[in-house]
């Protein structure tokens, strides 16, 4: 209960099903195959074990590591950190891949406009083929995750989502009031060990060519280290205002518009600012996390055709000449 | 002049999506081959090309003859306009557009006269309909890129720009006659402007002269017409399209399940449209395929949307259309120039410019067909899906075109070409 806990307090997205998957069958080879308490656990060795290439092994790995069941250590890699009999009710633990599965599918219609901002258990029922005992507990998922709220009767209502220009650019605002300053507050702490991984896990995405950059795993480092960022706050409203809002990240597609390129030096500037905090530079860090929020905004025009006005997006009328020009 | 170890290329796009997609497609080439691209555009561009890791300087927006409060404005004076038919469009659509684009370019005169004594680039492309005179007088180097259908180099084996007629067309008179009186007042205006600069004047119905140095043709070969008086292979390179890459694209998962993958993107303006883009769903949602919609900024017009169809505001358009059965557009050129390098089929739905021009092309080679967008019935417009997808001779012809335009990559010949002419420092 205590593993779970922990889970559902976490920013990172919900774990994917083929992760789960995986996590249950990593569980599985580690109860035959004979490995104690403390054991060293390869990605290479487990991947070949479970037929499987690295790249889903480190994202399962991570999620059992997420879970308690795993420790991670920046020289030494993965180790077991529960004993080998432990390990059925730590599978037993592992989120749900079926509720997560719904909760995604009811999250991508709502992205597509399949569903209207109002739907009903009976309907999601209805359109699923899950019974309603099923779809209530996607439907908390989702609630727990700030993306839909149990309205009067039988209704439950889609939050706004960061879907459209003009939120997104409102999003990125909010934002650049709340991060620079959870930075700014004395008392700051950088989690050393997590700071630790994410470093790891962004120079090997820098190191690896555009044509086989992972944006899902650019997307899952970009929350984390956002979230540690809002973690360490010694504000605590700020760090929950950060983390509440971090979820509503996750959104299918919210990542499309954005080149390898952009995300690249996206994560560049992550590092910048990891460099500064490991320094105890706070105030540096907060300016370089100003201007990584700011070029991040910036967008692509809405619209846009020969002879015709440019419309940046996210701009209000006002906006269209002067806001732009402080970049 | 000098050429640096690693030469400045000012890319000018207009302010269009096609233009400076289309450039920065270019300028990824030429920063492989060491050059330094930076990007002269328009205030509301800004950031686009910073994401693509390129400088950029913004120019003054310019006056312009529209100034709606919203686009919505815009949009709701011009949606008539795009069901019209070229020819009504000239005074509704075509004439007001060219006053926008001189008023344009007179606005930025002076800032680009200064820019470009302080970037001195050591060329700079030019991805527009109209000339800057500052740009003339500035003695650099410069490259015309025609990133509009062929026909915007007149020539009597073409058909007249903007018209969507066949070469022969017996209308063709009348087209020509009709645009020539559409575009007099900016004309005539442009070329008083040129004159208090110093630049001579341009024949009736032109705003941008051949570049002296090098011009480059998106028109792949499989569309390409027969010229009465060929273009001088010395100065005119045709660059089989300009495809950019683009990050991935994951598919998004369809609840309806599987079946051909058909994309729809009607281009940025295009996108406002949602009536049209609402019946066409409708249409699609009795259709066994899957359709992904770009539906640009409008994403909470729509609402039931079926299962068998996928909308967001923004797609990686290439690595899309790269992995999709059929592309439904609206006849840019880019988007045209992109179904062909992938060897995909077109159904094209014009609603204005060389969108006409391209539809008829495609008709007239066989690559795809064209619908009238306010003129169409379900009926019609499933069976010219079924008929595009289902054509496999088509897909096979289609497929040995792409790869051959894969092979002669043309933003590897553009940035090659370019590269050249700063080594080269003369008119060819």
């Amino acid at each position: 209960m205590q593993r779970i806990t922990k889970a559902m307090q976490t920013t990172r997205s919900r774990p994917r099903s083929n992760h789960l998957e995986l996590a249950q069958r990593i569980l599985s080879v580690v109860r035959s195959g004979g490995f104690r308490l403390g054991d060293r656990l390869a990605e290479q060795q487990i991947a070949s074990l479970c037929n499987v290439s690295r790249t889903p092994v480190r994202a399962a790995m991570r999620l059992l590591a997420d879970q308690g069941v795993l420790t991670w250590q920046r020289d030494a890699g993965y180790a077991l950190a529960i004993d080998p009999s432990g390990t059925v009710e730590a599978a037993a633990d592992l989120p749900s891949a079926d509720e997560d599965r719904l909760a995604e599918s009811i999250l991508r219609d709502r992205a597509a406009r399949r569903l209207d901002e109002t739907v009903t258990a009976s309907s999601l029922s209805r359109r699923y083929g899950k019974d309603r005992r099923a779809v209530l507990k996607s439907l908390r998922v989702l609630e727990n995750e700030n993306w839909i709220d149990k309205a009067p009767g039988q209704s439950w209502l889609f939050r706004a989502a960061q879907d459209g220009p003009e939120a997104l650019a409102e999003s990125y605002d909010y934002r650049l009031l709340l991060e620079p300053a959870a930075l700014l507050e004395a008392g700051f702490k950088l989690d050393e060990g997590r700071a630790a991984a994410m470093r790891f896990g962004m120079e090997a995405q820098l190191a690896s060519p555009e044509v086989s950059f992972e944006v899902r795993e650019f997307q899952r480092l970009d929350l984390e280290f956002h979230g540690m960022v809002a973690r360490g706050a010694s504000n605590r409203f700020i760090g929950e205002a950060i983390l509440h809002h971090l979820k509503l990240r996750r959104l299918p597609g919210a990542l499309h518009s954005v080149n390898v390129f952009r995300l690249k030096q996206s994560t560049r500037e992550h590092l910048a600012i990891l460099d500064q905090l490991e320094a105890r530079q706070f105030d540096a860090a907060a300016d370089l996390m100003r201007v990584h929020l700011r070029l991040s905004r910036s967008q692509r025009p809405q619209a846009a055709s020969r002879g015709a006005p440019v419309l940046p997006a996210g701009a209000r009328p006002s906006e269209r000449t002067g806001e732009r020009s402080s970049r | 002049m000098m050429v640096r170890a690693s030469p400045i290329v000012a890319l000018f796009p207009e302010a269009s999506f096609g233009a400076a997609l289309n450039c920065i497609g270019i300028a990824q080439a030429l920063r492989e081959r060491g050059a330094r691209p930076v990007f002269i555009c328009h205030p509301g561009f800004t950031g686009l090309f910073a994401d693509y890791g390129f400088p950029e300087h913004p120019l003054p927006a310019g006056g312009g003859g529209e100034k709606p409060d919203t686009w919505l404005d815009f949009v709701s004076r011009h949606l008539p306009h795009f069901n019209l038919s070229p020819l009504e469009q000239l005074d509704s659509y075509v004439g007001p557009t060219w006053d926008a684009i001189v008023d344009t370019a007179i606005a930025v005169e002076a800032p680009l006269r200064q820019l470009l004594a302080r970037l001195k680039p050591d060329a700079v492309v030019l991805d527009n309909v109209v000339m800057f005179p500052a740009l003339a007088a500035s003695g650099i180097p410069w490259v015309r890129m025609i990133s509009c259908a062929e026909t915007e180099l007149p020539d009597a084996g073409v058909p007249p720009y903007l018209s969507g007629i066949a070469a022969d067309d017996p209308s063709r008179r009348l087209f020509e006659k009709r645009y020539l009186k559409a575009v007099a007042p900016a004309h005539e205006r442009f070329n008083r402007f040129r004159a208090g600069v110093g630049l001579a004047a341009l024949p009736q119905g032109l705003f941008l002269e051949e570049s002296p140095w090098l011009n480059l043709l998106l028109t792949p070969q499989i569309v390409r017409r027969e010229r009465a008086i060929p273009l001088d292979p010395e100065r005119f390179i045709y660059l089989e399209g300009c495809v950019r890459r683009e990050g991935p694209f994951e598919l998004p998962e369809f609840p309806s399940g599987g079946g051909p993958l058909v994309y729809l993107g009607f281009g940025s303006l295009g996108a406002s449209d949602v009536a049209l883009i609402e019946r066409m769903i409708a249409t699609f949602a009795a259709y066994p395929a899957r359709f992904i919609v770009n539906v640009g900024g409008f994403r909470d017009a729509y609402r039931a949307v079926p299962d068998n169809v996928y909308l967001d505001a923004w797609f990686p358009q290439p690595s899309v259309v790269a992995k999709c059965d059929l592309f439904i557009h609206h006849g840019g050129n880019n988007s045209f120039c992109e179904a062909l390098y992938f060897g995909v089929p077109s159904l094209v739905l014009p609603y204005c410019w060389d969108g006409h021009d391209n539809a008829q092309r495609a008709v007239e080679t066989g690559v795809g067909l064209r619908l009238d967008r306010s003129r169409w019935t379900p009926a019609e417009l499933t069976s010219a899906i079924a008929s595009l997808i289902g054509d496999r001779p088509l897909r096979s012809r289609l497929a040995d075109n792409a790869a051959m335009m894969a092979a002669r990559s043309g933003t590897a010949h553009a940035a090659d070409a370019i590269v050249a002419l700063m080594t080269r420092q003369s008119p060819a």
